[in-house]
């Protein structure tokens, strides 16, 4: 019973850990501009519509916060292996992990932006003094939030993964989840915040990004205070949802029925989420009503 | 992550002598496996049949990449190759903590695959929830013109020069199958090689069960990501990238990813095999 | 509605880089081995090296296949190069002072096969897809190669499953703290992924140029090299792993330095808090 009862503590835990890992996840994704939504600040100047967004290709979400992640289990590894505190170990290794990443978001940067140079582009050395540390810090939270859950999970609940494939594993999931979730939001709502609201982008408009903001010339910075609107509580969420169900099924159900428990929870878990998508899906068609009318199909 | 410029389409053709030649391939790997090591035999095939799994079941993941950044077309805006590995990669997780905690093969693939489905539930819910309520789009498919599970019209919820966006009910329903179908193979390759290893290591380096378990999930894990990733990677390359879900026509190229991920799968299954074969 | 890439040409063939790169990267692991002959830990750095050659072959490798648009974007061919090699490696470690040359056979058919079933069977139909499969799956299972030397001392399976743990003053021989028993593979496996598609992928573009992505290829080695260093103060003596570490650090800053300076030598403009320039018509 205790035992139960100490998973299901630190089930909470790490669940609350992946909601502040994912929204400062797709926080930093934002900032940094990176992933999908990136290939239109990409596509931008190509168009003739320079900007002076900061422009991360730095892989995907996915395998970057994998790499991230991984390495900052790693490195808390090395250190608690060299008998460090683990508290100490993971922060160190989160540092170490955000110096990697904050190095490769400055070189992607440069270097996607010089080979831009045929069409005008320039490097602002500015925007990189200011996003770099600024991205990093997000990432530092994302990353030691999740290398702290993935610790818990080793060590706390008996995982038999070792820590670096853990972070490996919660990394990527990390990304995907971040990535799925926030890239929509900042790719059309903030980016092509001059189209019309509640629709998609038309193709026509590919490249005309939005670069004279608010007040005067837009930069990523703003992007990070547009992401916390929505953006990225509802990444928190997902991810936060994710860590948080998986555990407290495997923690209070694999006991029971040889293990059976545990998946017929998980399938009532998915018929819960399905309906409530079905839910999302028709209420959006009920309130929000057809473009055209039901007979013209027209594109 | 940015596609680069056309090249000229290889488009959706199957090539029947290239997949004889697989099969044969497949067939000789099987034989390698028989003759050098017969214990492996039995796990080289459930290998061959996780990786078939991965392989089928991300043709299920809808993907839109970078046009669904934008409201541009249906699906979920990241990598297939990398989402697909999110949702295996947590169903393996799932696995593993059922086979370290002793239940049967059956209930571990099926626990790794529940995994697996449950984050893509998520994942594709919360994608619906920001497209509805964040951003005030509905969802709409660009390739049907009615959702095949609940009938509903698409063609008039589709925004004026768009192929569609959001997820569909079929592209739910298909994201959540293929993250069942991902976890459980990911697992099913992870429990063989566990047991693989964890039979034959303490002979091969002369140490006990017990001191063995690290090793032996250590490269059984590390094998299963491997392989993961390869046949993710391949059923990237059948679908060139984007797929909307099992109702897009894309979805008719598979039989070409299963002899695909069959070999490679068989490939990499063997050398794993193979190293506590010599 | 992406980067457009034009055919990219100029600089050094890519068989010339290649073939250096096979040889200087299986030298370099082979120098590793001295730190058998000389009972010592010292040598290890030249696995670093090793990593810093075969990323500079296979970036190349990687800007060859995804010239021709592969359709998936560039970090998947990262994942399938180390995806591939990572099976290689670890069967090639237990031949002993083969293990190098084994793993670049063993990679190489392996990658061959995958090559051809994405060629023919995927009908990819790219003409260089073979090959560069093959190129890459070798440059995979070797650069994990010189991450295990770089951070264990050694290549072979014992080393990499043993390690040592001081217990109340002895030193005791245990497999959970070694390379393999604390999977420090997954973190060299995704340090080298993202490392060999990087250059690529950050130097794409019209204005692409050669020597700015190899230089940014030798940058991005060295700071892998660097933090898998710092992981290998856990496996190998402090002594070992602080050269390893201020050669990576030297090494890093000479290639980031140069990167910079070529970047600015290739921007249209390197401009401080300036305004968005006036473009005609936008």
């Amino acid at each position: 019973m205790e035992h139960i009862v100490f998973g299901i503590g630190i089930t909470a835990l790490t669940g609350a850990l992946a909601t502040v890992a994912g929204s400062a996840e797709d926080t930093e994704s934002n900032i940094g501009s990176q992933g999908d939504p990136n290939s239109q600040v990409q596509l931008a100047p190509q168009m003739g519509f320079l900007h002076r967004i900061f422009n991360k290709a730095v892989a995907g979400e996915p395998p970057a916060y994998g790499l991230w992640c991984a390495l900052g289990a790693g490195l808390a590894w090395a250190f608690m292996a060299m008998q460090f505190n683990a508290v100490l170990a993971i922060v160190l290794g989160s540092v170490l992990a955000v110096f990697v990443q904050g190095v490769y978001a400055t070189t992607a940067y440069v270097g996607r932006t010089a080979s831009l140079s045929k069409f005008g582009q320039p490097v602002y050395v500015d925007i990189l003094k200011s996003m770099t540390t600024v991205t990093m810090a997000h990432a530092f939270i994302a990353i030691f939030a999740t290398v702290a859950i993935c610790q818990l999970i080793n060590g706390a609940l008996g995982h038999p993964f070792p820590l670096p494939l853990l972070g490996l594993i919660w990394g990527i999931a990390l990304g995907a989840a971040g990535s799925a979730t926030g890239n929509p939001y900042y790719g059309k709502e903030r980016q092509y915040q001059n189209q019309k609201f509640g629709a998609g982008v038309p193709i026509s408009a590919s490249g005309n990004i939005v670069r004279y903001a608010e007040a005067g010339e837009r930069n990523s910075l703003d992007n990070g205070w547009f992401t916390a609107k929505i953006g990225g509580s509802a990444s928190g969420i997902c991810f936060g949802l994710i860590v948080f169900l998986e555990l407290w099924r495997t923690v209070l159900f694999e006991q029971v029925a040889a293990g059976w428990g545990a998946i017929v929870v998980g399938v009532l878990m998915i018929l819960v989420f399905t309906v409530v998508d079905r839910y999302i899906e028709v209420w959006a068609r009920k309130n929000y009503g057809p473009y055209s009318e039901i007979k013209e199909a027209s594109s | 992550m940015s596609a680069v410029a056309a090249k000229p389409t290889a488009g959706s053709a199957m090539n029947p002598t290239a997949m004889a030649v697989g099969v044969v391939l497949l067939l000789i790997l099987l034989g390698i496996a028989y003759y050098v090591y017969p214990a492996g035999l039995i796990p080289l095939l459930l290998i061959i049949v996780g990786g078939v799994l991965i392989g089928f079941g991300v043709h299920f993941v809808p993907v839109g990449g970078a046009p669904a950044a934008m409201g541009q077309a249906p699906g979920i805006a990241t990598g297939v190759a990398m989402l697909a590995a999110g949702g295996g990669l947590a169903g393996l997780f799932g696995g593993a903590w059922a086979a370290a905690a002793g239940q049967d093969a059956l209930v571990v693939v099926i626990t790794g695959g529940i995994g697996g489905g449950l984050m893509m539930a998520i994942t594709c819910m919360m994608v619906n929830f920001v497209y509805v309520f964040g951003m005030g789009i509905p969802a709409a498919s660009g390739k049907v013109a009615k959702d095949p599970i609940t009938g509903d019209t698409q063609a008039e919820y589709k925004s004026q020069g768009t192929e569609g966006h959001g997820l569909p009910f079929i592209s739910f329903v298909g994201g959540v199958i293929g993250g069942l179908f991902a976890g459980a193979g990911g697992t099913l390759i992870y429990l063989e090689l566990l047991n693989v290893y964890q039979a034959a290591l303490p002979a091969v380096m002369g140490i006990t069960a017990a001191q063995v378990m690290p090793i032996a999930v250590s490269a059984a894990g590390m094998f299963a990501v491997g392989l993961f990733l390869v046949n993710a990677v391949l059923t990237a390359y059948n679908i060139t990238g984007t797929i909307e879900g099992p109702h897009d026509p894309k979805f008719k190229r598979w039989p070409r990813s299963v002899v695909a991920s069959a070999v490679a799968s068989a490939l990499c299954g063997l050398v794993a095999i193979l190293i506590v074969a010599m | 509605m992406t980067v457009k890439v034009e055919v990219i040409e100029g600089g050094i063939p890519h068989n010339k880089i290649m073939i250096a790169g096979i040889v200087s990267t299986l030298v370099c692991l082979y120098l590793t081995y001295l730190n058998v002959l000389t009972s010592t830990e010292m040598f290890s750095f030249f696995g670093g090296l090793a990593v810093v050659a075969a990323l500079l072959w296979g970036s190349h490798t990687i800007k060859v296949l995804c010239s021709y648009g592969i359709g998936t974007g560039v970090p998947s061919a990262g994942m399938i190069a180390f995806g591939s090699g990572v099976i290689a490696m670890l069967l090639a470690t237990k031949f002993g002072i083969l293990a190098p040359i084994v793993a670049a056979v063993l990679a190489a058919v392996i990658g061959f096969i995958l090559g051809y079933v994405s060629n023919n069977i995927l009908n990819m139909k790219i003409p260089t897809m073979v090959q560069s499969l093959t190129e890459m799956a070798v440059v995979g299972a070797l650069t994990l190669m010189g991450f295990a030397a770089l951070m264990t001392g050694g290549f072979t399976f014992a080393g990499l499953t043993t390690g040592h743990v001081t217990s109340l003053g002895m030193v005791l021989l245990t497999h959970q703290q070694s390379f393999l028993g604390g999977c420090l593979i997954a973190v060299a496996f995704l340090l080298g992924a993202i490392a060999i598609q990087h250059p690529f992928n950050a130097c794409l573009g019209p204005g692409w140029k050669q020597d700015r992505m190899l230089m940014l290829t030798a940058e991005c080695g060295f700071l892998s090299m660097l933090v898998a260093a710092v992981m290998s103060f856990a496996l190998i003596s402090t002594g070992s792993a602080i050269i390893s570490l201020v050669i990576a650090i030297i090494g890093w800053a000479y290639t980031y330095k140069e990167y910079m300076v070529m970047s600015k030598r290739d921007a249209a403009a390197w401009l401080d808090a300036k305004p968005i320039p006036d473009v005609e018509g936008h």
